[in-house]
């Protein structure tokens, strides 16, 4: 049973926190990625599981076994780094059975899982070449050949794909998550590109500053953004801020009103007058149209066209851009004043604190 | 543009001059050994022909002392210096800065107290306790002491090429299971190739080129080095120009010979260890 | 920043951690402590003691530095030394560095031809065994075969030769010449590599200024290690001069006068326990310079840190 348990855990490098308090349940095969944006703490964490670094305060558990006091090799996890780190006077194949060495495996074990790794990520030819030889790709693939064979119970990647070029990104992020399929194993991920979050986790992990946003599916995430970090963290392009404030509530509903929007109504639910809000819509939900609940105006000024999907950047009252997605063939030109507008279910709300508001009818 | 040619024949001009200044000596000493006495004498600067042609100095270097002897015996002592101060500078630097313990800074400045003082001065001390342990008079003696001397100086270097290795190899290696040992024989060493040419310019130059310790240290012919045996060849036969003439001549051609075989590697391993 | 301390080291037993560092730092700790620290803490020791001719001996304290320093049969050659090796350090630091960074200067030009054939002539020299480079310029220099004699005469300068090496007045600073010749190879290298380092834009703003500055601190350490080497000109001398040191003790510097008084010659009997006082006080000679030299560096990094 691979699972991975973390409690109240904390990191401190003299005064400085790294991580305050995280607590994450991780089922058995299941593929958690930790993302955030640079010094959030993912990495840190990340090395806390393998036991490369020791925590402050706090408890590990993997396979239901405290580990705290044991070191890497004795966890039963491997790690795939951002850098590779395969030995440089080593050849591919050695490369991956270096370490099996160590832990009594037998020669004719460590030749059929060296086969079977090879296999699984088309490294036959190369098991005789040298990392100095190889492409970044091929680099990685050995880099994760070499924790496959240790038949690990739980996966760590660190990055992985950070270093390589965008095409090769997307082919390796599907590698990644067809090894998962096949081997089902327990993987932790860590990663500051979104994209590859929502792509790959059965459940996402976002950090900030140490500490754990919200954790859940990325649908989950996607639809219900617990704050107004995550909100604009994941999505891609970021999701547009409205400030605005509760002008009044009567009947049952909220006029909101905002500098860049046209006033609305929400259900009043927990709606004080004066309160001070910020509206959320993605750029997806944001169409060039007269009608719908949530409207904002503003002057084109840039459109980026992809082809299906074109991106209008769109200067509005408060001298902020708004950012639009346009499908089809039709788009907006630079100058032209537009309407854009989004319908009800699309639109989030955030309070004075950032937390999300839940529109109850 | 003028101007410019000018300057660059005026640099030529005095590297030439000095060059001549530094190999001028040398290449004097070696032809000159080659020649019959009296055209040592009588035309000095004349390269040696048909006529002026002689072995002579050289059968007396031969036959009168144990060349052969002391070359083996500075290769033995150079050699096996070299590879202990490798070795164990090499697990000392990788102990220093790898594990932080209380006192491993205390401890990297202790060692490195003998990079600026001279450890000729414990002479005294060095001779007796040499003495005492049985070790007077042999090439034993001469290492331990050779190895205590460039130990220093090898650590700071190596520890600035450890500092070089990425840290997630080590990384790697510890998910990997690997034991610390075997991660410093087997990852860290190997990785360090670079830095013997460094160490070994600072270190074997010394060693083969130094004249205090095995004078002091050894009295018997069996074990004295080549510096030492040549010193005292030509104490002896210092009237006998033929014979001086070979042996410095003898002396110093392995070493140009070294010299202009390695000197790409001696002289970028000289000037990466000053960078650092 | 220093980084923590690893799990793995950690999560260690501490008893196979004591046993890990004894590994890997046992041997160069026991064979350094051993035989160069271990044997300079008993030099000072011994030099506070003094031995009779029966061969026991006696702690005096201080005594034989008294004697060194003031004794006139001590003190005259202690001093004549210790003025010799000055002479020595002077003609080094005016002569052996200005051409050393010159050279440097000239090799680091941009777009100079041969460069690498000139460095690897020019640092022949340090790569010889001081033996031979002492005993081929006494025969250089000797008036018997005259190949200096004549390369003065060929240039009109034939009056200016002397027997250098053979006369009181002139022999330390020919021979120091000598060692000058032989290691401006190292100041060379070093002052090279500082200027190989400075990077572009630094040059073109301090032609303004001076390159002084930049490579100040490389000259700094060649000063420091030039200071510290003499000390083992010995070699040079020893082999030139044999262990008296002539002519009439001219060329006698702190290191010939260690050996003689240690190991004693056809004058006088060897004494080690003055030897190792001798000892002592060049290693607190060295010692002040060393630390001089730590403060100034201090000093000045801090100054044109950038």
């Amino acid at each position: 049973m691979a699972t991975v348990r973390i409690d109240h855990l904390n990191k401190a490098y003299g005064t400085a926190r790294v991580l305050s308090d995280i607590s994450l349940s991780i089922e058995d095969g299941e593929f958690v990625v930790l993302v955030g944006p640079s010094g959030c703490g993912k990495s840190t964490l990340l090395r806390m599981i393998a036991g490369l670094d020791a925590a402050t305060s706090g408890d590990i558990l993997i396979g239901g076994k405290l580990v705290n006091a044991l070191a890497p090799a004795d966890r039963k996890i491997a790690m795939v780094f951002q850098s590779y780190a395969l030995y440089p006077h080593m050849d591919v194949r050695k490369n991956m059975t270096f370490g099996l060495k160590f832990t009594g495996v037998a020669q004719v074990e460590r030749d059929r899982r060296v086969a079977e790794a090879a296999r699984m990520l088309r490294l036959e030819e190369l098991l005789g070449r040298y990392p100095r030889d190889l492409s970044g790709g091929q680099r990685q693939r050995v880099a994760i050949g070499r924790a496959i064979v240790r038949e690990p119970d739980v996966f760590l990647f660190d990055e992985p794909l950070s270093n390589l070029d965008a095409a090769l990104r997307v082919s390796t992020r599907v590698e990644i998550a067809r090894l998962h399929r096949l081997l089902g194993a327990t993987m932790i991920y860590v990663t500051h590109d979104q994209i590859e979050a929502m792509t790959l986790a059965d459940r996402i992990v976002v950090m900030s500053h140490g500490r754990i946003a919200q954790v859940g599916k990325p649908l989950e995430l996607y639809y219900s953004p617990v704050d107004l970090f995550v909100a604009g963290f994941i999505g891609s392009p970021a999701m547009n801020f409205f400030p605005a404030e509760v002008e009044s509530v009567e009947n049952g509903k909220a006029r909101i009103t905002g500098g860049s929007i046209a006033g609305f109504f929400l259900p009043a639910g927990p709606f004080k007058p004066g309160a001070r809000l910020t509206i959320g819509v993605r750029p997806e939900h944001l169409a060039p149209s007269a009608s719908g609940a949530f409207a904002t105006t503003g002057m084109v000024e840039l459109v980026e066209r992809l082809g299906e999907a074109s991106y209008a950047h769109v200067r509005r009252a408060d001298d902020k851009l708004t950012v639009a997605e346009i499908r089809g063939r039709q788009t907006p030109s630079p100058g032209e004043v537009v309407k854009l507008s989004a319908p009800a279910e699309d639109i989030h709300v955030f309070d004075a604190e950032n937390r999300r508001v839940e529109i109850r009818a | 543009m003028l101007n410019q040619r000018v300057q660059t024949f005026g640099v030529h001009v005095v590297l030439i001059a000095y060059s001549a200044l530094a190999v001028g000596p040398i290449l004097l000493v070696v032809m000159n050994s080659f020649k019959a006495r009296n055209a040592i004498f009588g035309a000095p600067l004349a390269p040696p022909n048909a006529a002026t042609f002689s072995l002579v100095g050289y059968a007396k270097v031969f036959g009168a002392s144990h060349i052969g002897t002391y070359f083996t015996n500075s290769l033995i002592v150079t050699l096996v210096s070299m590879f202990l101060v490798l070795l164990f500078g090499a697990m000392a630097a990788w102990a220093l800065t790898e594990y932080r313990f209380r006192g491993s800074t205390a401890l990297a400045l202790f060692l490195s107290i003998g990079i600026m003082v001279p450890i000729r001065l414990g002479s005294v001390a060095i001779l007796t306790m040499m003495r005492e342990a049985g070790l007077n008079d042999t090439l034993t003696a001469l290492i331990l002491v050779y190895v205590a001397q460039g130990l220093p100086m090898s650590i700071f270097i190596l520890s600035e090429f450890i500092q070089q290795i990425p840290k997630d190899l080590r990384d790697a290696a510890r998910c990997d299971g690997v034991p610390e040992t075997r991660i410093f024989f087997e990852v860290i060493a190997p990785l360090l190739r670079p830095a013997i040419a460094t160490v070994a310019v600072f270190t074997i130059v010394p060693i083969w080129n130094d004249l205090w310790f095995p004078l002091i240290l050894t009295s018997s012919d069996s074990t004295h080095t080549i510096t030492l045996g040549v010193q005292q060849f030509l104490g002896q036969y210092i009237t006998d120009w033929n014979a001086v003439l070979a042996a410095l001549s003898m002396a110093i051609l392995p070493v140009v010979a070294i010299y202009v075989i390695f000197s790409r590697q001696l002289i970028s391993g000289l000037t990466a260890g000053a960078v650092k | 920043m220093a980084e923590p301390l690893s799990q793995v080291v950690a999560s260690m037993p501490r008893a196979r951690f004591v046993g890990l560092m004894g590994l890997f730092l046992g041997p160069a700790v026991a064979v350094y402590t051993a035989f160069s620290i271990y044997p300079l803490i008993a030099t000072m020791g011994l030099a506070t003691y003094t031995n009779d001719s029966a061969g026991g001996y006696h702690f005096v304290g201080l005594t034989n530095f008294v004697t060194l320093l003031t004794d006139s049969l001590w003190s005259k050659p202690f001093w004549n030394a210790a003025k010799n090796n000055l002479i020595f350090f002077c003609v080094h630091m005016l002569v052996q560095n200005p051409i050393g960074i010159a050279l440097a200067g000239l090799l680091s030009l941009p777009g100079l031809k041969l460069k690498s054939l000139y460095r690897t002539i020019i640092f022949l020299p340090t790569m010889l065994s001081v033996v031979i480079v002492g005993f081929s310029w006494n025969l250089i220099l000797s008036p018997l075969w005259g190949v200096a004699e004549g390369a003065l005469k060929a240039v009109g300068l034939g009056s200016l030769f002397a027997p250098w090496l053979g006369l009181p007045s002139t022999a330390l600073v020919t021979l120091a010449l000598i060692s000058v010749w032989q290691f401006v190879g190292i100041p060379l290298m070093l002052i090279y590599a500082a200027l190989l380092n400075i990077p572009d834009e630094l040059v073109d703003a301090a032609r303004v200024d001076g390159l002084g500055h930049l490579v100040l601190p490389t000259i700094g350490l060649v000063s420091i290690l030039t200071f510290v080497g003499n000390f083992n000109a010995f070699d040079l001398i020893y082999s030139v001069k044999g262990a008296l040191a002539g002519p009439n003790f001219a060329s006698d510097i702190l290191g010939t006068f260690f050996y003689r008084t240690f190991f004693g010659n056809q004058l006088q009997l060897g004494n080690p326990t003055m030897g190792a006082a001798v000892a002592t006080v060049m290693f607190f000679i060295i010692l002040a310079g060393v630390c001089l030299y730590l403060f100034i560096v201090q000093r000045r990094l801090r100054r044109y840190a950038f």
